[in-house]
């Protein structure tokens, strides 16, 4: 057995033993996990939210039948419930028995109005107990409007352009000829960047990936330890050459991390029925993103001076990555620089290539993103090794 | 035959020479003591010794093999002691020994019958499935020096073994050292402790500040100061003939006398005491008690560095 493989054994021991690995790769992941995707994960997919919204048609055009059409779509994803009431004080009374949270009122001259390019208004009656549902309601009713203002400038900018007024006939002459109308344009990109993991994927990804960095860190740091208790100097003064010694921690980081994310993947997939794609795919990705975790905190092992030192720095670097990264909220969507920070992240890598994987794609699916992640862990892990060598003569 | 030769180390820390020019070596069954106060140079001279630090100049050879940080030659013939316990707590003895006992390339029975060996040396055998951290102070020293013992290295490094010890774990820890230099092995002992160094080494190297300021067998040493023994002698008689005759003997350099004491000063006293017991009786005095007193290290120490040992 080689001398990296013996310190490894005895390290793996001693935190089998003190159970911290069991806390922190396993336990807390798992269960952090799992709350996210009790709180979270129900907001993502809307199901089990609970919200009750009652329609009042009081209009019954074409336009407010559609925005009726967009309420009963999103009801069949099971995002909401509807019922429909003839009119206000049927839905008020449905809020008094608590059967609805908030109801939409249509009023009567609204398909008109929006057609006419006038002011059209959706009035929202909510529970005052229900602020959340009513809120969310009121996003509905604000898209929908904003699709109806769209139209509206359209047809406005035609009739400019036309040099028209707004008719009734000019619109209805739009509409024999939609191209006359704007220079209309969607964005219909379904390449991997609108790719998701599903919410129970996603949680279970984002906790696996952000506790992985705290698991390699019991093996890297472990060097700092041996420092301080004086176990290193015998280390070192023993026949094996010094590098065993960076190599066995790394290794025993390396071992840790793959079997903390792999018991992660396992029990989420039976526990939270979490969706990780490919199991070729996801072990490559998981091996890249293991070897980049041991890279970065080797480097914090290398540049701090106590252990605690590395805990303190190893944990404000494992979080800032972690946010940057996506782990706890999908930073990468909000656009902007922002989005382009999170892959400067090996866990926003970790995750895209987890996304790829969505929807039983193949797991050469997750190859772009194993290559950027391994960047990270090989120039990472080059840095540490040169740094942590010469600690070891110093 | 030397076990170890240290040849004109050097070591430096930036504009700090720690070890300025030390030579010195050790044969096989030979304890040697390098005695010196805290900062002398002691454990970088060691370090150097057993491959932990490199040095700027000079070089070490133990066992034949050049000690160098970047080779393993040589590794397996010492033994280190760390001053530090250097032990893992969370590991039980038997653990502990064994995984280094496995650095050392050792393995299968012979691993384990040299454990059961060590821990019988050390005293831990009812102990060796406890955790270390449940152990006492002196049983952790004791587990520190096991360790060091395990791979029956040619030459055993002890740094400071018995800073911190309880008295009982202290004599403990002597007279294993003692027991190891009779089998044969070289052993380095550093301490500040000058009843230690007299007690075990053969020869001692008193450093400070980095160099060797005096090397020898204590009797070496204290010759190079002029110090000699002293005989009280506690008696009766006609002690003032006695004194008379005294002063004859051969190695005798000075002699007082009281109404019941005889105070001689000589040159190796205890060679030369059945002579001077003799001369006494034979002129008259009687005895009744003798007290043997021998110049130490600490005046050794004192003329060769201007400074206590404790400084």
């Amino acid at each position: 057995m080689s001398a990296a493989t013996l310190i490894a054994g005895k390290d793996l021991r001693l935190r089998v033993r003190d159970r911290s690995f069991f806390i922190i790769g396993i336990l807390a992941p798992v269960v952090l996990a799992y709350i996210f995707n009790l709180i979270f994960g129900s907001a993502a997919t809307g199901t089990g939210l609970g919200l009750e919204y009652g329609l009042v048609d009081a209009d019954r055009s074409e336009i407010s039948e559609a925005f009726g059409l967009v309420l009963e779509g999103a009801e069949s994803e099971d995002v909401l419930t509807l019922d429909r009431y003839d009119n206000r004080n049927d839905a008020e009374a449905a809020i008094e028995d608590g059967t609805i949270d908030a109801y939409f009122f249509i009023p009567e001259g609204f398909g008109d109005a929006a057609t006419s390019n006038q002011s059209s208004t959706i009035q929202i009656v909510g529970d005052i107990d229900s602020p959340t549902s009513t809120g969310i309601a009121e996003s509905f009713a604000q898209q929908f409007a904003s699709g109806i203002a769209s139209g509206q400038l359209a047809v406005g900018t035609s009739a400019v352009l036309a040099q028209q007024p707004v008719t009734p006939e000019f619109i209805a002459s739009l509409s024999q000829d939609p191209a006359a109308a704007s220079a209309s344009f969607t964005l219909s990109d379904e390449s991997a960047a609108t790719k998701q993991l599903d919410a129970t994927t996603y949680f279970a990804a984002g906790m696996a990936v952000f506790f992985l960095f705290f698991t390699v860190q019991f093996g890297v740091s472990g060097l700092l330890e041996e420092e301080r208790e004086g176990t290193l100097a015998r280390l070192m003064a023993a026949p094996i050459a010094r590098p065993s010694v960076i190599v066995g921690k790394g290794l025993l980081s390396f071992l840790l991390g793959v079997v903390s994310m792999g018991v992660l993947i396992v029990a989420t997939t039976f526990l939270m029925e979490a969706n990780w794609g490919a199991p070729l795919g996801v072990a490559i990705l998981v091996v890249a993103g293991v070897l980049s975790a041991v890279g970065i905190m080797g480097l914090v092992a290398a540049f701090a001076k106590t252990p605690e030192g590395a805990g303190n720095l190893g944990s404000i670097i494992a979080v800032i990555l972690g946010m940057l990264g996506g782990t706890f909220f999908p930073v990468g969507a909000s656009g902007g620089v922002l989005s382009a920070l999170t892959f400067l992240t090996p866990h926003a890598w970790f995750l895209r290539g987890l996304a790829e994987l969505a929807d039983g794609a193949p797991w050469t699916e997750a190859l772009p993103a194993t290559g950027a992640i391994l960047v990270f862990a090989v120039v990472t892990s080059a840095i540490a090794w040169v740094a942590l060598r010469r600690r070891l003569v110093a | 035959m030397d076990i170890l030769s240290a040849d004109s180390l050097v070591k430096r820390f930036d504009d700090f020479t720690a070890v300025d020019g030390v030579s010195f070596s050790v044969a096989e069954g030979e304890t040697f003591g390098l005695l010196g106060p805290n900062g002398a140079g002691k454990t970088t001279s060691i370090s150097m010794v057993c491959g932990l630090l490199e040095p700027d100049g000079g070089s070490v050879t133990v066992a034949g093999e050049k000690i160098s940080t970047s080779s393993t030659n040589g590794r397996d013939a010492i033994g280190l002691v760390p001053q530090d316990l250097a032990i893992y707590p969370d590991l039980t003895a038997e653990e502990n020994l064994s995984f280094f006992g496995r650095l050392y390339g050792m393995n299968g029975s012979g691993l384990e019958g040299r454990v059961a060996e060590v821990l019988d040396v050390i005293g831990l055998t009812d102990r060796k499935d406890d955790q270390t951290k449940e152990y006492s102070g002196g049983m952790k020293r004791r587990l520190n020096i096991g360790i060091g013992l395990l791979h029956s290295p040619q030459l055993l490094i002890l740094d400071e073994p018995t800073v911190g010890v309880d008295p009982q774990s202290r004599n403990a820890i002597l007279e294993a050292v003692e027991a190891l230099s009779q089998q044969g092995m070289g052993v380095i002992y550093t301490t500040h402790y000058m009843e230690e160094a007299e007690r075990l080494c053969d020869r001692v190297a008193i450093i400070d500040e980095g160099t060797i300021k005096a090397a020898g067998t204590r009797r070496e040493l204290v010759a190079m100061v002029g110090q000699k023994d002293r005989v009280v002698v506690t008696g009766g008689g006609n002690l003032a003939d006695a004194a008379s005759a005294l002063r004859t003997v051969q190695g005798v350099s000075e002699v007082s006398a009281s109404d019941s004491h005889l105070s001689v000063l000589a040159t190796d006293a205890s060679s030369i005491l059945p002579e001077l017991l003799a001369t006494i009786t034979g002129s008259g005095g009687t005895i009744s008690g003798v007290e043997v007193s021998e110049p130490n290290l600490e005046a050794v120490f004192l003329h060769v560095t201007g400074k206590e040992l404790r400084d």
